[in-house]
Parts: structure tokens; C-alpha cells; sequence
């Protein structure tokens, strides 16, 4: 079958930058990876064959546990408390308020402003000696809430970073997802005698759902690898690695801790869980949201 | 009209190329790059050191390039030097001893003379640091900015809590009195806090006179096990612990995120590496008195005097260098030695004078009167004990790790958990890394 006739090689040659992009940046380093996984690597590049011993050992450590269990919490508070608060203030931004289009961008630049900077900006105001919020919290509470040192409190606060710098992307697209439910159908509902509540779980929620299943993955793409950079910048991962999360990990033990066989085995096992995670996810969005109208 | 004045320019623009590439091809600079990890005040200080070699002469250049954090610094090294792209120079910190002598990437510093048929009297340089930096009596990286730690203190959170400023602490207990007077009569909520928290803890094993690791620190062997936790551990962190409950040590993360509390009046006392006093100086300003004194030790006569340790770095030269890329790299490293560069070095970082020629000038032209700070860590170390390996400094392959493993247990124990546990976890881990480590060695 030819779907280009006349065209026998134009449509390779024109597949080719792309194919090539991905083989040389995507399909090698992996293979590099997969290698890699199974080797130990000295800190003068020597590679000595050690089997399986990087997977079992990933798998027995109580720091690779730790921080897969970490993780996954992690990202179902970014998800479900990220998308829950941006939902709520989309509802309320769309409403017939005055200055509604000001309320809608001012709550969408959080997005605009880089994970770094957002990482510095909190990690200052909750610094345990000149921070403000510390301060106010220890005048109001008595207590003294050091993130260097607290584990819980670290965790919270890449937690809270994240699902803020994160709400304005969120807002923004709920915002069009809601501004695209038809009236009619919101009309309908209330003629039928459904109240507010009735008329959001039946009629609303249920059209979003495209966009909420768009937002979920987009938000456990942030959760499992771009939260790096704040982490990076507020915790370097501590203390006692309660935010050391499965990326997080990977880099410190391949750049840090020079142990690149281990690393490249934790990212061989990372992109296995994201492959089937995003299958399952872009499984059920597709089949649970409605995208007819 | 138009496309014939594009024309023109492209035949100006193309003769003025050649004309240029023609002028490089004739004078041929050697250009040697040189990675460092110099960031905030030091950062200028060195770029300066190396503009002024490099107008010196036209023919050799060095070529500063900033990589990152130390850690980072020695990864990508490495990295590099597997895809063949590594710098001429590169700048290590003491952590990466023994990793950079085991590397097989280096040629060690006291043959660069050798190579190019000179001799250098590495005699020149301070004691503890040859001594931090050699290997069987000889100098494996070229000695550049090295430091120890020291007690930064406001002296006028002393007056104002009416203690005397010109009786700073010398025992933890001391400390641990002091921060107590302070937080009661209101100056601070907290009295003290730590840069590199993990190397204080180094400091005050060397302190003691006590060694990290066996096989004499490794400095005999490669190190199968660390010395702790033991009697003195127990000691010292019950104490940190008991400081770190009633609020007078407050953990304040890793490497320099301590500074800004001390800077910015809300701790007393801040422990840190003497490459800080420049920048520490400059931020305060007139805003608080600046004082230094000595690193802590524990009250209990039973453990002997030790020495500081050599912190900072040194550089390291790639062994796939050419002999025309050697030579510059030596005449920079001969200059890096020259009285007036040590000097300036010195004054505008805190870093060692690290000839005895750039000491005896300074002390000539009164500096350290003008400015004691800059003598405190100087003394300290120079007055300390240099002739056992534990007062010279431990050596281990994982270093780095094991520095993020005790990093840990001070965050526990700083967070309330149990002093002992917290150091015998940390300990089994670092074990377990040496192990590994020398697995390769097998």
C-alpha cells in the first residue's frame, strides 16, 4: 500500500530530523541507561559487570522505599489538593463577579514564574532564622518550624511550593474548560428543578472531565520529574531525605554520590512505573471523559 | 540598489573574518581551561587573579569557567574526562582527595616540574596544607584555597547580654552557657548555628586529636570502617543535642545557608569556614562588631589537643595535557604562588596565605593588626598539633556520601532523635560505602 503515490522516499526524508532527534536523544541514552543498570562504575569510569545486583539492591534499600513512598504521597497531594484548590477558585473566578477577568489573571501568573525562583522565594519566607512566616508562626504558635531540620515540615513546604506554583497553570485550564460547558445544559438542569450543588456533580463536573483528566496527567509529569528544580533549590532532598524524591534520587545518587549503575537502575525502574501509570491514565481518561457534546 | 549594498556587506564582513582568523592563526595563544567552583565574593576575587595572568602574557591564557557546586564540580570532571572534553585545570575540594589520587586522570602536582625538566621548592608552602594534600611525603595537587573553620561571633549581642566580648567561649559547655545567657536576656532566639555542618563534626574529632576512619585515618590504607560512634561522640553529641532542645543551636542546613541568620543579627555565633570572613565582613558592614576565635572544645582534660582542619580545595591537572598546555599551566601556578597574589588572594577572600613568603609580607605590612580576623584561623592552625593522622585530615574514597551520611544524623539529632542511633545508622552506611569502594580495588 502506498499512501503517497508519486512520493516513494520525500515522506521518509521528511520524518527523518524527528526520527533522528529521538534515536540520538531518546533511544540511545536509553540503551546507555539499560546498560548502565547492570553494571557499577568506579569513580575513575571503570564498569565491572554486577548482574541483577543494582535492581535487588534498589529494591531491599530503605532509602529507595522511603523515597518511593514519599513520592507517591507527594503526588497525590499535588494532584488531589492542587487540582481540588484550583477547581474551587476557577468556580468562583467564573462566576458574574466585578473584575472577574483580574481575579483570573491574577491568579494564573504563579504559573509565569519559574519553579526556581518560587523554590527561593519560599524557601526564604519559611527560613527557620530570617523568614517571615517562621516568625509568625512562632509568635502566634510558640513553635519553631525549621525545614532544615524537621523532616515533616520540609515536606509540607515543597508540598504547598509546588501545588501553588502550579494553581495558576490549573486555574487556567479549568477556567476554559468552564467557560466551554453550554448553558443550555446548566439551564436545563435548573428547569428540572436541580440545585447548585446537583447541577455541578451532574452537569459541570462531569464536562470537565476531559480537562481534569489532561490536568492529572500534567500534574504527575510535575510531580514525578519537574519538581526537581524546587527541590533542588529549598532541601537538596533533606533533611533525613524526607524529600528526596524518586528523581531527586536518581540525580544525587548518579551526580553526587557517584554511583551511576545504581542511578541508571532506578531510572530504568522510574520509567517503567511512568509507562504503565500514564497507559492506565490516558486508559481510563479516555474512556470515563466526556468529550462529546 | 538595496542588493547591491547586501552584496558589499557580505564581502566586508567576509574579508574582516579572514582577516581575523588570519591574525588568531599567526599568534596561536595556548588557552588552558580552568573549572572552579569560586561563586559569590570569591568569584570576582578570582576572576580578577586571572585577568591579571593572563594580560601578563598574550601567548598563555587561562580560561575560568564557573561549573557549580565542589560536588558537582568533580562529577562533571570526571564525567568529562571519560568523553575526552575534560579542563587543564581543575579545582577539587578536599573531599575529592582520594577519589582524584585513585582516578588515574591526574598527573600529580610535584611532577609537573619534573615533566618540563624545572624544580619548585614546594617547601614554600604552609605545613598543614602539604601536608592535607601529599601522598608518600610528596605534593599530588598544587596547593590554592585552602581554609579551616572558626567561631564568627557578634560581639555586641555579647555586651548587650552583658557577657564580655573579649572572652568568647572556648568549651562547648561554654558555648552551650553562653547561648543559654543570651536567649534568656532577649538578644536572640537562637545563639548559634553551623556552615557544613558534616565538617564541623570532622573538626571537632581532629580537634581532639582523634581519627575518622581506621587504617590511620586512611592515610596508611584505604579505610574499611569509621572510628564512631564512640566515647567522645556520645560526649559531644549529648551536648549538641541538649544545645539543639533548649533552642541555642539551631541546625541551619548544609554548607553556607547559615550565613545569612549571622549577617542578619539573629544568632551570635556562627561556625563556619574562614573563606566567609570577606564576604561576612563586607555584608555586615558597620551594622554589628565582627570577632573570631577559635573552634570549641569539650571541657573533659582526657582527650588530647588536635589541629583544625585543611578545608577548601586545590587544583588538579588532567594527565592528557600537552607540554605546551603543562607549561602555562605552571607558569600560572607559579604565579598563583607569587608573594603579591597569595596576598591579594588572602585579603579578599580569608583563604590561607599559602607561601611563607605571602605570610612573612603581610605580617611585615601589619595587615593582621589592622585586621586579626584574618590571622584567627591562620593561628589556630598554624599553633595546632601537624604530626598524626588525625590532626592531618582523613582520606576516604566516599567522602562525599559519607559527608551527607553524618549531614543526616545531625539532622536527626538536631530534630530530637536519639544522638547514639542516629550515629550508628549513619556509621553502618558509610561502612558499607567504604566497602564498596574498595571493591574496586580488588
Amino acid at each position: 500500500m502506498n499512501r503517497f503515490p508519486n512520493h516513494r522516499i520525500l515522506p521518509y526524508a521528511l520524518v527523518m530530523p524527528s526520527v533522528a532527534i529521538i534515536v540520538i536523544f531518546l533511544i540511545i541514552p536509553f540503551g546507555q541507561a539499560v546498560y548502565l543498570s547492570f553494571h557499577r562504575v568506579s569513580p575513575f569510569g571503570a564498569l565491572r559487570n554486577v548482574g541483577w545486583r543494582n535492581y535487588l539492591e534498589m529494591f531491599a534499600s530503605p532509602e529507595y522505599l522511603f523515597s518511593f513512598r514519599n513520592t507517591m504521597i507527594f503526588s497525590a497531594l499535588v494532584i488531589g489538593v492542587g487540582l481540588t484548590l484550583a477547581l474551587c477558585i476557577a468556580l468562583l473566578t467564573t462566576q458574574k463577579i466585578r473584575g472577574a477577568a483580574f481575579y483570573q489573571i491574577a491568579f494564573i501568573w504563579t504559573y509565569a514564574m519559574s519553579p526556581i525562583i518560587a523554590g527561593v522565594m519560599w524557601s526564604l519566607i519559611f527560613d527557620p532564622s530570617i523568614g517571615i512566616m517562621a516568625r509568625l508562626i512562632s509568635s502566634a504558635t510558640g513553635l519553631s518550624v525549621n525545614y532544615y531540620t524537621d523532616p515533616v515540615a520540609a515536606f509540607l513546604l515543597v508540598t504547598a511550593a509546588s501545588v501553588w506554583i502550579m494553581l495558576g497553570y490549573n486555574i487556567c485550564f479549568f477556567v476554559a474548560g468552564l467557560q466551554n460547558v453550554p448553558h443550555e445544559l446548566k439551564e436545563a438542569a435548573w428547569i428540572d428543578g436541580a440545585s447548585t450543588w446537583q447541577t455541578f456533580w451532574v452537569v459541570t463536573f462531569p464536562m470537565l472531565s476531559p480537562t481534569t483528566a489532561f490536568l492529572v496527567f500534567v500534574n504527575t509529569v510535575y510531580a514525578f520529574f519537574q519538581s526537581f528544580g524546587m527541590i533542588d533549590v529549598v532541601t537538596q532532598g533533606g533533611p533525613n531525605r524526607s524529600t528526596e524524591f524518586l528523581i531527586y534520587k536518581i540525580y544525587r545518587d548518579g551526580f553526587g554520590r557517584m554511583q551511576e549503575g545504581q542511578a541508571a537502575a532506578q531510572s530504568v525502574f522510574l520509567f517503567v512505573l511512568i509507562a504503565i501509570v500514564g497507559a492506565i491514565q490516558i486508559y481510563t481518561s479516555t474512556k470515563k471523559s466526556v468529550y462529546d457534546r | 540598489m538595496f542588493q547591491r549594498r547586501l552584496k558589499y556587506m557580505f564581502v566586508i564582513t567576509l574579508a574582516l573574518v579572514l582577516a581575523l582568523a588570519g591574525v588568531a592563526a599567526a599568534q596561536e595563544p595556548v588557552t588552558v581551561e580552568f573549572w572552579h567552583s569560586m561563586t559569590g565574593a570569591r568569584l570576582e576575587v578570582l576572576n580578577k587573579v586571572v585577568a591579571d595572568f593572563n594580560a601578563l602574557n598574550p601567548m598563555m591564557q587561562i580560561e575560568p569557567v564557573l561549573v557549580g557546586t565542589y560536588e558537582e564540580c568533580l562529577t562533571r570532571f570526571r564525567a568529562a574526562y571519560q568523553a575526552g572534553q575534560e579542563p587543564g585545570i581543575v579545582q577539587i575540594y578536599e573531599v575529592g582527595t582520594q577519589t582524584m589520587h585513585d582516578s588515574g586522570m591526574i598527573i600529580p602536582a610535584y611532577q609537573i616540574p619534573e615533566r618540563l625538566g624545572e624544580t619548585w621548592d614546594f617547601g614554600q608552602y604552609i605545613r598543614p596544607i602539604v601536608q592535607y594534600y601529599s601522598k608518600d611525603g610528596n605534593l599530588w595537587s598544587w596547593p590554592f584555597a585552602s581554609s579551616t573553620a572558626m567561631i564568627y561571633y557578634n560581639a555586641d549581642h555579647l555586651r548587650a547580654a552583658g557577657l564580655d566580648p573579649n572572652k568568647p567561649p572556648t568549651t562547648w559547655e561554654e558555648m552551650y552557657e553562653y547561648g543559654l545567657k543570651l536567649i534568656e536576656a532577649g538578644v536572640v532566639k537562637h545563639a548559634l548555628s553551623f556552615g557544613w555542618p558534616d565538617w564541623m563534626f570532622e573538626n571537632a574529632l581532629a580537634l581532639h586529636d582523634l581519627e575518622y576512619a581506621n587504617m590511620g585515618n586512611g592515610r596508611e590504607g584505604r579505610p574499611t570502617a569509621v572510628t564512631w560512634p564512640n566515647e567522645f561522640t556520645d560526649e559531644l553529641l549529648e551536648l549538641w543535642a541538649k544545645m539543639a532542645r533548649d533552642g541555642v543551636w539551631i541546625y541551619g542546613g548544609a554548607e553556607y545557608n547559615a550565613n545569612a541568620a549571622f549577617q542578619s543579627g539573629e544568632i551570635t555565633f556562627l561556625m563556619q569556614s574562614t573563606s566567609s570572613l570577606d564576604g561576612i565582613l563586607k555584608t555586615v558592614g558597620d551594622s554589628f562588631e565582627v570577632r573570631t576565635t577559635f573552634l570549641p572544645r569539650l571541657a573533659n582534660p582526657k582527650y588530647a589537643r588536635g589541629n583544625s582542619l585543611i578545608g577548601g580545595n586545590s587544583l588538579y591537572v588532567s594527565n592528557r595535557v600537552t607540554d605546551e598546555e603543562l607549561r602555562v599551566i605552571f607558569e600560572f601556578f607559579k604565579y598563583l604562588s607569587r608573594t603579591d597574589v597569595a596576598v591579594y588572594w588572602h585579603k579578599n577572600t580569608g583563604y590561607f596565605p599559602a607561601t611563607n613568603a605571602a605570610v612573612k609580607a603581610l605580617m611585615d605590612e601589619g595587615w593582621f593588626n589592622q585586621s586579626p580576623n584574618h590571622l584567627t584561623a591562620f593561628l589556630q592552625i598554624l599553633s595546632g598539633k601537624t604530626d598524626t593522622h588525625a590532626s592531618a585530615g582523613m582520606r576516604m574514597g566516599p567522602f562525599a556520601q559519607a559527608r551527607e551520611w553524618v549531614r543526616t544524623a545531625l539532622e536527626k539529632i538536631a530534630n530530637g532523635e536519639d544522638p547514639r542511633a542516629a550515629l550508628e545508622y549513619s556509621a553502618e552506611q558509610i561502612n558499607a560505602l567504604l566497602a564498596e569502594y574498595n571493591e574496586f580495588f580488588e
